[in-house]
């Protein structure tokens, strides 16, 4: 029996090898210190270039079909709940907004991107069973500094046209996302690492995100010719008192041990970030298979790894905390950012974005606000530390939206002096909307999304991205580079609009022709009749009255 | 000198409020400033136009592009005279409303003497005399300087105040029988805010009967210098904006469409809010031509004789009626009724209408702030009270042009109200 497998598995590796499909599987496990975990999974499926899709093999062809008809060069689809907390937990390996995000950019032949791009953001609407098709023009950007394609690009292209972003931050990310999203994957959730993403363990977190990032990679060193990276992501952070212990494994976490490798994957692995080893002891169960050491950009990382094999063997690997009375001191990475919302009342407010560079050189941020169309935001209202003219601008772009139709897209390239903090605060002002644009439950108030802040950090500290020319995770082990390209979120806001009476419509539209009646009859009076005395008769009895009132008007 | 002291009081109480520290408060107020006047979308507007960001690209200035290039100009050379400008400009339009006032006093003595064969011989001690006439123009003046409304205007510094100047230079200049001055004023204010196009009626009146002459010539003249302006000035800011056509959307576009729903003193807000989907092209239609071309024709047809009342009610009108009102306009208006002094012996609804004008302005804000700031009231409470502004205004029009025509009758058949010796009354046929 285990020869039968054994052989056929040999086949598919050969088949595969033919096609050029290759899939890789890779977890990253880092402890947040003191009282969190970070688990990140990706799914890696190389695709030789064929863009027809008519015949896919381990890739995907439900996604692959969309890639190719909507001619998209670059997707990133993440699907998130909770707040990644940059200060406490330093950076994640790949960031995402609160909510659902979504950003591609087209293919060069697209005439109509606009058309092309809600059209994407509908079919993968069914494709995950998210609201992604909520995204119009009205809540679309076109990032021009913030963001920029992480495949090969031909060097002619002007890119930023042929981007288009779109975040949706009230988006409730839940077990109708996982599963559509699952099934993508070779062996789906019976074999491999996906069989640990269940989804009653990963909903119960700090914060989980799924992704799904398409993008072009280089064949080959020349680039002559690319390969499709179709990428699928999970990252996760748990709280050890969710858990209820600070010692963790496989089981705890995910409620099951890992039941091997996918046989379809050509590589399995598992990293361990022990770097905190050295201040906050601990023991890995199993003993990894090797230990690697990377230098990268002044910062050392430990990593343990583990080559699971696809033999069906249960792999636990866990953790056990050798004290845990020992203080640790987490130190703050070297840039962080706070957002908040200001004013009281339903009439005025402002935002305010706090952005804090710890290192000891200037940093190049840029910042990209994205208020929709019901916050006008006031550009005049821009202050940068309470300054109309800031030294720390360097680039500005700007976009006013239009009610219904566009958002307010303000783009700031700063350069944030060493050791200080920017605050960038800009004034809205609260709008009435009609009474059926009103969400249900109106008075819950309505998400702001994040702001972007693309930076180029000059140091790799708490830095866990894997290089832009890498696939796997191995790619980031000393991969020191000038500098380091991030693109972060920051925390999302709430705003409560004022609401109209929803019960009042009939009400309302009575009241309003009323006063305007009340005009038009004395007016069409005072046009159309004259004056004339008119005798008064006596006073006339209840009964008379009565009568006249059946007898026919004589004038 | 007694003018003199009144323009030095009000002058100083503008100049003053603009620059306390409640200022903000002032020019944020939702009664004062509309987002078509407001002085917050003019900073804005000015500064996307200094960064070359088109103002029109989005929807935070609805100005028109020679309010824009102004006050971009003011703005960068004289910042600090601002509030100067404002005040100077409130009492230049306070001075217009004067000198307007005193021509059609001449205007009203000429008529009355023309028509004094048909008056009543009991009546005749209804004449106006000299003095009386006189004092009316010193009323307009002082209530134009002192109507909270129009102070409060003034100090928030919004565009109404170049508005009410504009719309009352054109009134000045028709009274003079200055064409060219009246066609062009009235074109500007239009160009701004679109309902002074509703004025160019009386102005053609008024025109022509000051002017004398062959009547239709008069018409025809002024119409075409109307038109003529009016389309220069849109081609002129298209120029501005070069060649674009985009600013009419926002500008003409949003007054007529409103498509924002901020609270003001009209009728507009909540009822747009309130409305079902598949019938605002529809309510929107019927709410503009009420406030745009329904009342022209049959009060020009009635008062034709009258042009400066007819004016007056059709500022009122399209005051109560247009899409985002201001105290503002209400207080352009109010400052015109003191030439109908002698009305309001007839006028039978003051002590109501004075009455809800004073609720009405301290309910409004009491509310606002409950609704917004409190959280302990919601938006029927507002929406009561601009309903009933809206109303008292309403009965204030409507009860002027019922005195009209009751004095029109008094005059002409003499204060008896009997019938063959029997006792009769004043009925509508």
């Amino acid at each position: 029996m285990t020869c039968l497998l054994l052989k056929f598995m040999v086949i598919i590796t050969t088949v595969s090898n033919v096609l050029g499909d290759d899939f890789k599987e890779e977890i990253f496990i880092k402890p947040l210190p003191p009282t969190h975990l970070y688990s990140y999974f990706q799914f890696v499926t190389l695709v030789n270039s064929e863009k027809s899709f008519a015949h896919s093999h381990l890739s995907p062809r439900s996604l692959g079909e969309i890639i190719s008809r909507f001619q998209v060069d670059e997707l990133h689809l993440t699907l998130t709940e909770g707040q990644w907390r940059h200060k406490q937990w330093g950076y994640p390996v790949i960031d995402a907004a609160p909510g659902a995000e979504l950003y591609a950019w087209f293919s060069q032949e697209v005439t109509d991107i606009d058309d092309q791009w809600r059209k994407l953001s509908a079919t993968l609407s069914g494709l995950f069973c998210a609201s992604l098709n909520f995204i119009d023009n009205f809540n679309t950007v076109t990032p021009q500094m913030a963001l920029w394609p992480t495949g090969p690009v031909k060097g002619n292209t002007n890119v930023t046209s042929l981007l288009r972003y779109a975040s949706l931050p009230r988006e409730i990310v839940c077990t109708e996302n996982l599963t559509p999203w699952k099934k993508l994957l070779p062996c789906e959730s019976s074999r491999g690492f996906s069989a640990l993403l269940n989804s009653r363990m990963i909903h119960n977190t700090n914060y989980h995100s799924i992704g799904v990032h398409v993008r072009n990679v280089c064949a080959s060193k020349d680039c002559t010719e690319t390969l499709l990276e179709i990428k699928q992501t999970v990252a996760l952070v748990y709280d050890y008192k969710i858990i209820n212990s600070y010692d963790w494994s496989f089981r705890k976490l995910f409620g099951q041990g890992l039941p091997g490798a996918c046989p379809l994957s050509s590589a399995s692995t598992i990293y361990v970030d022990i770097t905190s080893n050295d201040t906050q002891p601990f023991k890995l169960t199993p003993p990894p298979d090797r230990i690697v050491l990377s230098q990268r950009g002044g910062s050392d990382t430990k990593l343990a790894v583990y080559d699971i094999k696809a033999d069906g063997q249960m792999v636990n690997i866990g953790v056990k905390q050798d004290t845990k009375e020992k203080l640790q001191l987490t130190v703050p990475p070297p840039l962080h950012f706070n957002r908040y919302v200001l004013g009281y009342g339903k009439e005025f407010g402002g935002i305010v974005t706090d952005l804090v560079n710890n290192y000891w050189t200037a940093i190049d941020v840029v910042l990209l606000e994205n208020a929709p169309w019901w916050l006008p935001i006031q550009l005049s209202s821009l202050r940068i530390n309470g300054e109309a003219e800031s030294k720390l601008v360097k680039s500005m772009f700007y976009s006013p939206g239009r009610s219904r139709q566009k958002p307010y897209h303000l783009e700031l390239l700063i350069k944030l002096p060493p050791r200080s903090t920017t605050t960038i605060t800009i004034d809205f002002e609260f709008v009435f909307l009609k009474w059926q644009e009103y969400p249900p439950d109106a008075n819950h108030g309505f998400y702001i999304g994040s702001a972007l802040i693309s930076a180029n950090l000059p140091t790799a500290k708490n830095y866990t991205s894997i290089p832009i020319n890498g696939i796997t995770y191995d790619s980031v082990i000393n991969a020191s580079k000038p500098w380091y390209p991030a693109v972060f979120r920051t925390n999302g806001a709430m705003v409560s609009l004022p609401t109209p009476d929803f019960s009042m419509p009939y009400n309302v539209i009575c009241l309003a022709c009323t006063v305007v009646a009340l005009a038009f009859g004395p007016l069409h009076n005072i046009c159309t009749k004259e004056l004339v005395l008119k005798p008064v008769g006596t006073p006339v009895s209840l009964t008379q009255k009565l009568l006249n009132l059946f007898k026919r008007k004589k004038d | 000198m007694a003018i003199l002291l009144k323009f030095f009081v009000a002058g100083l109480v503008r100049y003053w409020l603009i620059h306390l520290d409640y200022w903000q408060t002032i020019a944020n107020r939702v009664e004062i400033a509309t987002p078509l006047n407001s002085w917050k979308r003019l900073v804005e507007g000015v500064y996307l136009y200094d960064r070359n960001i088109n103002p029109y690209d989005g929807d935070s200035f609805h100005e028109s592009p020679i309010m824009l290039v102004f006050f971009h100009y003011l703005m960068k050379k004289v910042p600090y005279l601002l509030p100067l400008i404002f005040t100077v400009l409130d009492l230049l339009t306070a001075y217009l409303l004067y000198k307007t006032s005193k021509s059609f006093i001449r205007i009203f003595k000429e008529s009355q003497e023309k028509h004094v064969s048909e008056t009543a011989d009991e009546s005749k001690s209804m004449l106006l005399n000299d003095t009386q006439l006189d004092a009316a123009s010193e009323y307009v003046l002082s209530v134009y300087l002192f109507n909270p409304y129009s102070v409060l205007n003034c100090a928030g510094m919004t565009t109404t105040v170049v508005q009410n100047l504009l719309v009352a230079t054109s009134l000045w200049g028709a009274s003079n029988g200055q064409r060219m001055l009246a066609c062009v004023f009235v074109a500007l204010a239009t160009h701004q805010a679109l309902y002074p196009v509703l004025l160019i009626v009386p102005i053609a009146i008024l025109l022509a009967d000051v002017n004398k002459g062959c009547n239709k010539c008069s018409y025809i003249r002024t119409l075409l210098v109307f038109v003529l302006c009016w389309g220069f000035l849109i081609y002129i800011s298209a120029f501005i904006m070069d060649g674009s056509y985009q600013y009419v959307y926002n500008t003409y576009g949003f007054i007529l469409t409103v498509p924002d729903l901020k609270p003001n003193i009209g009728l507009f807000w909540y009822f747009f809010t309130e409305m079902f989907e598949h019938f605002r092209l529809l309510f929107v239609c019927a709410f503009q031509i009420n406030a745009l071309a329904l009342y022209v024709v049959p009060l020009t047809l009635r008062f034709k004789k009258e042009p400066v009342l007819l004016a007056t009610v059709l500022i009122a009108l399209s005051t109560i009626f247009r899409s985002y009102p201001c105290i503002g306009d209400v207080g352009f208006y109010l400052a015109l009724l003191p030439m109908w002094k002698h009305l309001f012996t007839f006028m039978q609804q003051k002590f109501i209408v004075g009455c809800a004008f004073i609720i009405t302005s301290a309910l409004g804000p009491t509310v606002w702030h409950l609704w917004i700031y409190s959280g302990s009231a919601n938006a029927n409470f507002f929406f009561g009270v601009t309903l009933s502004f809206a109303t008292a205004q309403i009965f204030l029009i409507t009860d002027l042009l019922f005195a009209y025509i009751k004095r029109e009758f008094t005059l002409k058949h003499g204060s008896s109200r009997q019938v063959d010796g029997k006792p009769a009354k004043l009925v509508l046929r």
